[in-house]
């Protein structure tokens, strides 16, 4: 778990080099020879590997994408290249597939479990890094022992407790359930963010005659934004593709999310793998969107956060 | 958590860093010292009234609460329903109805455990790790040999294979293998290989699993290579410049320095990637026959739905739910022991 | 006592329609949702599951339902569609959550399995009160009585036989088959004349579509004993038919492989997209092919199972009851809406357009006298030859545990011989029926 957390501790330091040393070029003269030896792969064997590399990670999403916009996509068979380009199969899934709805949903859902899990992270993360106090190792490792609970197992138990509650058939209900399932991950997290932000910037606040509050509005936290921000994506996509919880709690399609709105697609229209592929196709684009939104806004939030003294 | 990891810290890390850090694991970094001397600090702000002692527990509460209520009362209660005989009119009247363990003994009794299940669970288990992880390492030892931009562009593509979710990769897997009009059989029938009206890769035991293991491991590599190469990048070159003055060749180079340095980065994924896998229940259920049709392909994930949602039978189902658990716990204890070793919280 | 269920099923369907004829079918009871004082429900909403897949064209017609029920009650109608092939698990999980809709729309065989665990409110007395009793098809009742209790009112019947490609048939010079063996030789007999076409899939995941073949060789799922039923699908009988009928794929390769998972909606979407010679199919598909591929119109066929040697094979006669579920607090409400969509015009529409058969049995003689070719086949199919399942709510369970559906795909994937998947169903119905 600590490679997990490796990043914000290194971050200072790393600040501190100059960029570019993992390529080969910027090595100092006395290493010439050896920079010669060090390729043990030659040009070609790399550009073997590149788009090999490339070919197995991105196979299955070009598949799905190209025969989403396939017109002829259930009898493609080997036909490497789309037989043409076609938007209505995206058209029959919102329109008949009910996908707009499910959008919405998981949306709401995703949304809801960020915001809540990302609040609650955060406060707990400050609690375990900024304060030493009783019991704080055993909330650790709590909280690391709770990661290791398989969630498939509390299927039956939080159904039933939802069900005492009235929260089945509910996106309230599910968001809850969200949240609980990324909370140990973010506060795992985010502690590391949060003790990467040096101390000496909370003392200068006190000095300045700051409550911790505001230090905590004014320091602490725009320190630790881009690690909320990690966080968040962690647990959009936790709720983005939940499957079991949303499939035992969700009875009406009105509240389905994407993954069970999938599903019933599926159920309805098994050789039809355009549409199939189409819904597929609008379930993956936000997360892969999200990925790569995030990550620019994490690297610029890193080098931002990287407060030199 | 589900069934997607990313590990933001650690990706953003290998994406945006250009430069050498720390091992992620040692605690040796300037700040990764951080807590302790916070924790010093603080002690005078106590003083100073800047930090009650009941501020952490307020802060922590809310989290707490959420922690308590929805995993850990839960988790006592899968065990309480365990033990009973626990179907819709147990549910509906609200009564218990302890019938001690039972539900274990008949799980336990039944044959379908031992030759179906469990082989099942395990083997995929252990196949999926063993793959995930040497081919997340292989990938990441690949792209550390990279140039910038490069490494980018492949970083980002597999990236892409991590973002999909669960299920839709699923069924883009079920669809390259349609037994009628999917890519794989297309292609085997057009080189003569195989016979389409014969095959269909979904009805026998083992390449369903084949199937089911090859989307997990295209899913679960790329926690493993960004980790890993998050690892590599820490490792001072001047240990690879001077075991390559003595002539060490790059598989003994990558036994003697690479491996023992990134050792407790290896621990982590590989726990982690085993504990996903153990509890994969999306990737099989979804394909033919994984709903309750063909039960040679039942793991512990599915067998525990089925029993309880498809069946009624709550409590068996919790049994084999618990039993789940207690395997995952088990594999829970080495991982603290690997962590506690390496770092002190 | 091992074919019992079939003939009392079989038995009672044809008195049910001679009762008719001497009790005049005028219309029972069509406008009797208007007739009731009912109270203003305006504001209100029920909650009603329908089966997705028996109405070609059914967002048209539950507009006009709901249309007509607001004008009624003054309240609204939210209609969810589920698929059949995870309705059951569906079912089960939502009355376990207390999420149960108002009214659904039942298979025949889960209905006493839901009854049995509280789920369904009885409707006998709701029934009498609107003078029905008298003009409901039997079979669907006895599947909708436990212990005396009615809680389903029949909707609609619907029997699967042979829907298969009348110009391929005409084409290869082929006749329609009257005993199995003239099955086999037609579905060998397209095989050569159509070299891509699958003559005859065999589909795993569909249980029904096996049954036929095991009651025609004279075997049966389960036989009642006193009160404990024992599974008979272990039978040499019923393993004769399963040989028969599993072996079109095996042995006589008028399948495909792909078959073995497949369910009754992947033969009819293969089938609407060319793919198919002939399939086991309901009475309601080939108003959906025809809906879906409107060039399959004059194309397609239908003809009653054969018997092994003579007569007609047994085809399950299945259907659905509409129930209204216990939890639901709108009861009065729910039994109108039944009341409406059983009963009267759109009981007729529906089966009109979904190739159902109305539940009421003064509208089934109607549509039997009409003598579509598409439909009579089936009308055939369900007077001489219908037959249910085990009458029991342990049935449905079997059911829930696709015990049918396990047996077929192990036999078809070739991981176990007919007796040896035969004899693994058999312990796992007994081990429910307790037996």
């Amino acid at each position: 778990m600590s490679a997990l957390t490796g990043t914000p501790s290194s971050t200072p330091r790393s600040a501190a080099r100059t960029p570019g040393s993992g390529a080969p070029g910027d090595r100092v003269p006395q290493v010439l020879r050896v920079k010669a030896r060090k390729r043990p792969l030659p040009t070609a064997g790399k550009v073997v590997g590149i788009v090999a590399l490339l070919v197995f990670a991105l196979f299955p999403a070009y598949w799905m994408f190209s025969s989403a916009i396939d017109p002829e996509a259930p009898t493609r068979g080997a036909r490497l290249l789309p037989a043409g380009v076609t938007w209505d199969n995206f058209v029959t899934v919102i329109d008949d597939g009910g996908f707009g709805a499910y959008l919405r949903n998981s949306i709401v859902v995703a949304v809801g479990a960020v915001v809540f899990s990302s609040v609650l992270a955060l406060l707990a993360a400050v609690a375990v890094s900024r304060f030493r106090f009783r019991f704080r190792k055993a909330i650790l490792v709590l909280v690391l022992m709770v990661q290791m609970v398989p969630l498939e197992a509390l299927v039956i138990p939080l159904f039933l407790q939802m069900r005492t509650l009235g929260m089945l058939n509910s996106l309230l209900g599910l968001t809850i359930v969200y949240i609980a399932f990324s909370l140990s991950f973010a506060i795992w997290m985010l502690r590391g963010f949060v003790a990467a932000v040096p101390v000496e910037l909370e003392e200068a606040a006190y000095l300045d005659g700051a409550s911790w509050g505001r230090m905590f509005w004014k320091i602490l936290l725009p320190l630790v934004a881009p690690g909320v921000v990690a966080t968040s994506v962690f647990s959009f996509i936790t709720a983005w593709n939940e499957f079991i919880f949303a499939l035992t709690f969700l009875q009406q399609s009105a509240k389905y999310t994407v993954p069970i709105g999938l599903q019933k697609f599926f159920g309805e229209n098994t050789t039809d793998w355009g549409a199939v592929m189409a819904a597929s196709t609008l379930i993956t684009l936000p997360v892969i969107v999200f990925f790569v939104l995030v990550q620019r806004n994490l690297s610029s939030g890193l080098t931002a956060g990287s407060v030199k003294g | 958590m589900a069934d997607l990891h990313p590990v933001p810290g650690a990706s953003a890390d290998q994406l945006t860093r250009r430069d050498p850090a720390p091992p992620p694991s040692s605690t040796a970094g300037p700040t990764a010292g951080g807590p302790r001397r916070g924790a010093g600090l603080h002690g005078m702000h106590g003083v100073l009234g800047h930090r009650s002692p009941i501020r952490p527990w307020l802060l922590l509460a809310p989290a707490l609460a959420v922690l308590g209520v929805l995993l850990l009362w839960p988790l006592a209660r899968v065990v309480m329903i365990s033990l009973q005989d626990y179907g819709l009119r147990q549910i509906a009247s609200g009564e218990s109805n302890y019938i001690g363990f039972d539900n274990y003994a008949a799980i336990f009794g039944d044959s379908f455990l031992w030759t179906v299940v469990l082989p099942n669970t395990i083997g995929f288990a252990v196949a999926c790790v063993v793959l995930t992880v040497v081919l997340g390492t292989a990938v990441a030892l690949f792209l550390n040999n990279l140039g910038t931009f490069w490494r980018t562009i492949c970083s980002t593509a597999i990236m892409v294979a991590w973002a999909v979710p669960a299920i839709t990769g699923t069924y883009v897997w079920i669809w390259i293998f349609d037994p009628l009009n999917g890519l794989v059989s297309s292609v085997l029938d057009s080189v003569g290989l195989i016979d389409p009206a014969t095959t269909n890769w979904f009805t026998e035991r083992l390449s369903f699993y084949a199937i089911a293991t090859l989307n997990v491991v295209h899913h679960g590599f790329p926690f493993v290579a960004i980790t890993v190469l998050a690892g590599l990048l820490t490792i001072p070159k001047e240990l690879h410049e001077a075991a390559m003055m003595d002539g060490a060749t790059p598989w003994r180079r990558f036994w003697t320095i690479t491996a023992p340095i990134l050792r407790p980065v290896f621990a982590v994924v590989t726990i982690l990637s085993t504990i996903w896998d153990f509890k994969v229940f999306t990737q099989i259920y979804l394909m033919p026959g994984g709903n309750g049709g063909n039960k040679d392909v039942f793991n512990l994930g599915v067998w525990s739905y089925i029993q309880s949602f498809a069946q009624g039978k709550y409590g068996m189902g919790s049994a084999i739910a618990v039993l789940l658990t207690l395997i995952l716990l088990g594999i829970t204890v080495v991982y603290m022991r690997t962590l506690f070793k390496e770092e002190e919280l | 006592m091992q074919r019992r269920s079939t003939v009392a099923v079989t038995g009672t369907l044809l008195l049910a329609l001679g009762l008719t004829a001497c009790g005049g079918g005028d219309n029972g009871g069509g406008e009797a949702a208007g007739d009731a004082a009912s109270a203003d429900h305006s504001g209100e909403t029920l909650t009603v599951w329908i089966m997705e897949g028996t109405n070609p064209d059914r967002d048209a017609f539950f507009d006009e339902v709901t249309t007509a029920f607001k004008e009624e009650t003054g309240a609204d109608l939210q209609i969810e569609f589920q698929p059949w092939a995870s309705a059951h698990d569906k079912f089960t999980t939502s009355i376990a959550g207390n999420t149960t809709p108002d009214v659904a729309e039942l298979g025949t065989t889960w209905t006493g399995e839901f009854a049995d665990v509280g789920a369904l409110t009885d409707l006998s007395d709701k029934i009498k009160e609107a003078g029905l009793e008298e003009d409901l098809v039997p079979g669907l009742v006895e599947s909708a009585t436990l212990d005396g209790a009615q809680y389903g009112m029949p909707w609609y019947a619907g029997v699967r036989s042979v829907v298969y490609r009348k110009d391929l048939f005409e084409a290869a010079g082929i006749e329609v088959p009257t005993t199995w063996a003239e099955l086999q030789a037609a579905g060998e007999a397209l095989k050569a004349a159509n070299p891509g076409l699958i003559p005859f899939p065999v589909a795993g995941d569909s249980q029904y579509g096996a049954m036929p073949f095991v009651w025609g060789a004279g075997g049966d799922l389960a036989a009642k004993d006193g009160d404990t039923w024992t599974s008979e699908i272990a039978s040499a009988d019923s393993v004769k038919g399963l040989e028969f009928y599993t072996g079109l794929a095996t042995s006589a390769g008028l399948s495909t492989a792909a078959a073995t998972t497949w369910k009754e909606t992947d033969l009819l979407s293969n089938f609407e997209q060319g793919n198919v010679g002939m399939m086991i199919s309901g009475s309601w598909t080939p108003g959906k092919i025809v809906a879906d591929v409107p060039d399959m119109a004059d194309k397609i066929g239908a003809f009653p199972i054969p018997g092994e040697t003579e007569g007609l094979s047994d085809s399950f006669l299945g259907g659905s009851h509409l129930g209204v579920f216990a939890a639901s607090e709108k009861q009065d409400l729910a039994w109108e809406f039944v009341e409406m969509m059983t009963t009267g015009e759109f009981a007729e529409a529906w089966g009109e357009q979904s190739g159902y058969f109305p539940g009421q049995t003064s509208l089934l003689e109607k549509v039997i006298e009409a003598n579509d070719p598409l439909v009579a086949p089936f009308a055939q199919q369900m007077v001489e030859a219908g037959a249910s399942v085990p009458v029991t709510p342990l049935y449905g369970q079997i059911q829930g545990k696709k015990t049918v559906e396990t047996m077929l795909q192990s036999i078809l994937s070739g991981s176990a011989t007919v007796q040896e998947a035969a004899d693994t169903a058999a312990a796992d119905m007994n081990e429910t029926f307790g037996s």
